[in-house]
């Protein structure tokens, strides 16, 4: 539950987001029937509530969204053009990753952020998104779609922007 | 078609490495001990709302003054004096002291 909560928010949200997950889940308690996955309802949980503190950031505007570099623009190019099996596997290339992936998720709103996340970065397939999340796989689905429209549209800028810088 | 930059092989690959790997903050025993904390002060839990045990918890709270009108109707219609003399048992009664046919015309064996 904590690992899933320390991968959708934040460093310094991470404890506050985590405690409360936790109490959400015990409170839950009740309406736990049994019958499913206790660790799937769980994560469930612990996914909604990262969900929650993303759609409360939004609202009050607290995303903290760091400017990118030339730098940045940079390795996304020399990404583009590798193949999969030599892609960078040093720390610095990750933090480079990191930062473009932090910049684009703070440019999404919550829902896209959430389901972004699900879907693209950890593969989960549309139903069992929609499961965690509670929302239909139709809805899923488009937003998904759109949510990697975006995301794209706001790579290629990162892209075009070394290409003007040089 | 036009070439989609998220759908880089190499791209998503990074990414879900970044993603993976991300936050790696450690939770102390003061983050458990604040969670046991605020566990405590919720206290017990009660247990889900669902339709049957909220009708049967209304039934019982509505069996008392079920009990109190049963008996008050009870001791109304036992004081309720019966009118042997209304019109329908009076008719009843006269047609049962009427003659039959049989008895009229010496039928009987």
């Amino acid at each position: 539950m904590l690992s899933i909560v320390k991968k959708h928010v934040p460093e310094a949200a991470i404890e506050e987001t985590a405690q409360e997950a936790f109490v959400r889940a015990y409170q839950s308690l009740p309406t736990f029937k049994g019958t499913g996955d206790f660790s799937q309802w769980l994560s469930s949980i612990a996914v909604r509530t990262g969900y929650d503190y993303w759609r409360k950031a939004y609202r009050s505007r607290e995303i903290p969204i760091s400017a990118l570099t030339d730098k940045h623009s940079q390795w996304l190019e020399e990404v583009i053009s590798q193949r999969p099996e030599e892609a960078l596997d040093e720390r610095e290339h990750q933090m480079e990753a990191r930062e473009i992936l932090n910049w684009a998720l703070g440019k999404l709103s919550a829902g896209d952020r959430i389901v972004l996340e699900q879907v693209y970065l950890e593969g989960l397939s549309v139903q069992e998104t929609a499961e965690l999340l509670g929302w239909s796989k139709a809805n899923v689905k488009v937003r998904s779609f759109r949510a990697r429209m975006k995301l794209d549209k706001l790579l290629r800028r990162v892209k075009d922007q070394g290409r003007r810088g040089r | 078609m036009r070439f989609r930059v998220s759908e880089n092989e190499s791209v998503k690959k990074a990414f879900q490495d970044a993603y993976s790997t991300k936050e790696r903050g450690e939770t102390g025993e003061e983050w458990q001990s604040q969670v046991m904390r605020r566990v405590r002060q919720i206290g017990p839990l009660s247990p889900a709302a669902s339709f049957w045990p909220a009708f049967e918890s209304m039934v019982w709270r509505l069996a008392p003054v079920s009990c109190a009108l049963v008996l008050v109707l009870t001791f109304f219609f036992m004081n309720l004096e019966l009118d042997v003399d209304s019109d329908y048992l009076g008719t009843v009664a006269a047609e049962m002291e009427k003659p039959s046919l049989v008895e009229l015309f010496d039928l009987e064996g």
